[in-house]
């Protein structure tokens, strides 16, 4: 029986991911553009955050765009998805999320007449661009953040999965809190889930009792930063969305994802017939995301952290200058260098002083 | 407090809602009925739980509104199993599904609405006890509850006569009805109190845990708590074990981490399912072949007219 459960629960998985929210196409000459989102729209946080940008696409163009959004479609089911969307007249499709970079890199060669954008990606091709936000900008203020208000000198971080995209940020963390103070340290559990409420609590839980007293999340629930309001004297940062009022007392900024403003150019370039494969990975500067309104600080706090958001934003500050030397104490890059994209992309390492293990 | 107190408290909140929807569970399983839509029931109760909450500004409604939601949605089950004697495990898996799918609906205009979750409560003069104190007598309700439940339940399947029927409705359903037991009242019965159960562990989780909705919440609990039945080879006490154990290693295996303790993380959230297997196979062998719990697991009766 303990077999049947195993093959049930496969089951129920792949079945989950079958909810489909449509909106079928009214007419006929609007360009139709889909959408596959990785988790549910109610989760408040990344595929929220496609679904707003989605509405502002839709309410800046009006009648010249219509939508098919495809919810909560787990990988496997992405290729049958994906060409559900084709045959209904989509032109212009998003897949959001790197789990569906691969099958779309796939989806595009065999459908070379429908523009496909994939949000995290490493590579383009004639009908598929790549967009990303170098969220790693507001991890270094949330570095500076947290050394500013960490009493333990400790800070922890409910990480996701040993990938790039978690790995990179851990470091840009500490970079931030390192040049507020050099004795800062990190405590790091990896959750192996984007979004896992109860676990994210635990993990949460976990840090808090082993002294960390900031709290930085890369998974997508209000949970860490609702713990942290429980516990008092804890601080934290929301992710994805403004989760301010998870967390009033406990929430100092959160990192929001503003996807509307792309999503308008990218249709509008179908629309007047100037779409062109690119890279996109926009920073602060560039809107693909925000900070949300500095709260539990002291006007020095936000003032510095004011200051270091603009710099980033303006590129007078790099979170990835050299010297950059691993945890085994080789160098990577020294002083007066800079990592490339593609080496920031590729980050596979911590730096020197991360005493942290890879799952 | 010290770090071994909290971490024994941890413990404790996150194997609670698993204590209670494996306790519903295997009452169910003991009548002779499989239910897999535990995830889809507890699923519902949380939904509906906050929702209710959040609407009425009562946490206790919420809570009660949860178990009736999860009894309502096992009711479309029994209307399944029982009535139309369908296939359990197809049945229970719709039941999952259709609960997931349905949660989302209750809950998506409360999507990020911020609650206070349900407080503990102090026993006055034990609390004050140092350590025990603390474990023991500062809990919230549900954590007495679970543990009143088992209690409960083991009185009822071991001690009395009503058990002792349910039990024969899991073993032997044609003897039973021989008997004159009326079979399909008795799962009905059990049915709804396995719904029951996995409607308050899903309030747990939206009112008491982390208390919000987000849709898909539950996380795969409701799936554990099948294992923890098998693992507790149909026993009310040991599902308690079971429930702290897999609770247990979820949390210790956060607070290595947390410590830099290099031990593989994939490993330890392996070892309860590999536990229950270990716990099926020693079954299996003691039992010569015989069958793992209830005999009639799984087999719809249908009563001759």
């Amino acid at each position: 029986m303990n077999i049947t459960r195993r093959q049930t629960l496969t089951g129920a998985s792949a079945l989950a991911g079958t909810a489909i929210g449509a909106e079928q196409a009214a007419a006929q000459s609007a360009l139709n553009v889909g959408f596959i989102l990785i988790g549910p729209v109610g989760d408040f946080g990344w595929s929220t955050m496609h679904d707003v940008g989605r509405r502002r696409m839709e309410s800046v163009l009006g009648n010249r765009v219509t939508s098919t959004q495809v919810e909560a479609v787990a990988p496997p089911d992405f290729d049958r998805v994906a060409t559900q969307l084709v045959r209904t007249g989509c032109r212009l499709i998003f897949t959001t999320s790197f789990s569906y970079f691969a099958p779309t890199q796939r989806v595009a060669a065999a459908n070379p007449n429908v523009m496909w954008e994939s949000a995290t990606g490493t590579a383009t091709a004639a009908n598929l661009a790549i967009y990303n936000a170098r969220f790693y900008e507001g991890r270094y203020v949330q570095g500076v953040i947290a050394a500013r208000k960490s009493r333990s000198k400790t800070i922890g971080y409910v990480a996701t999965f040993p990938v790039p995209e978690v790995i990179h940020a851990i470091n840009t963390v500490m970079r931030g809190a390192w040049s507020v103070d050099p004795s800062i340290r990190i405590r790091v559990v990896w959750i192996s889930a984007w979004f896992n409420p109860g676990r994210e609590a635990d993990a949460a839980r976990a840090l808090i009792d082993q002294g960390c007293d900031v709290i930085c999340q890369h998974t997508d629930s209000p949970a860490p930063l609702q713990l942290a309001e429980q516990r008092g004297n804890v601080f934290g940062f929301g992710q994805a969305s403004d989760m301010t009022r998870f967390a009033p007392r406990a929430h100092l900024t959160s990192s929001i994802n503003s996807w509307g403003d792309y999503y308008v150019s990218r249709a509008r370039a179908v629309l007047d017939g100037s779409w062109r494969p690119a890279d996109t990975w926009g920073g602060l500067g560039s809107g693909m995301f925000s900070l949300a309104a500095f709260t539990n600080m002291t006007p020095e706090e936000v003032s510095e952290a004011t200051r270091i958001r603009d710099a980033l934003a303006a590129g007078t500050l790099h979170p990835f200058d050299g010297p950059i030397t691993r945890a085994d104490g080789t160098l990577v890059i020294p002083a007066g260098q800079r990592l490339t994209d593609d080496q920031i992309r590729a980050q596979n390492y911590f730096y020197q002083g991360i005493d942290v293990a890879m799952p | 407090m010290t770090l071994l107190e909290a971490i024994i408290l941890t413990v404790i909140t996150a194997s609670t809602p698993l204590l209670i929807a494996a306790i519903g569970e295997l009452v169910v399983e003991r009548a002779g009925v499989l239910n897999l839509g535990v995830e889809g029931m507890m699923i519902i109760g949380a939904a509906a739980g906050i929702a209710a909450a959040i609407t009425t500004g009562n946490s206790w409604f919420g809570v009660l509104v949860a178990i009736l939601a999860g009894m309502a949605l096992s009711l479309v089950f029994a209307a399944l199993v029982l009535g139309l004697a369908a296939n359990q495990v197809a049945a229970g898996l719709a039941l999952a599904i259709l609960g997931l799918g349905l949660s989302g609906v209750i809950g998506a205009p409360f999507v990020g609405v911020q609650r206070e979750g349900i407080g503990k409560i102090e026993i006055p003069v034990l609390s004050d006890i140092p350590f025990i104190g603390e474990i023991l007598f500062h809990q919230d309700l549900f954590v007495y509850a679970s543990v009143a439940l088992t209690a409960g339940v083991w009185w009822f399947l071991t001690r009395t006569r009503a058990g002792l029927v349910l039990r024969a409705c899991g073993e032997n359903h044609a003897a039973a009805h021989a008997l004159g037991y009326r079979v399909l009242r008795i799962r009905l019965l059990a049915i709804l109190f396995g719904g029951g159960c996995a409607g308050l562990a899903g309030a747990y989780l939206s009112l008491v845990y982390t208390p919000f909705w987000t849709s898909g919440m539950t996380s795969g609990r409701g799936w554990i708590a099948l294992a923890i039945v098998v693992f507790a080879s149909w026993l009310p006490w040991r599902a308690a074990v079971g429930a702290y154990l897999f609770g247990g290693l979820t949390i210790l295996q956060l607070h290595a981490q947390s410590a830099g303790v290099p031990l593989p993380s994939q490993v330890m959230a392996a070892l309860p399912y590999l536990l229950t297997i270990i716990v099926l196979v020693v079954i299996m062998r003691a039992r010569r072949g015989g069958a793992a719990g209830p005999a009639c697991l799984g087999t719809p009766f249908v009563p001759d007219r």
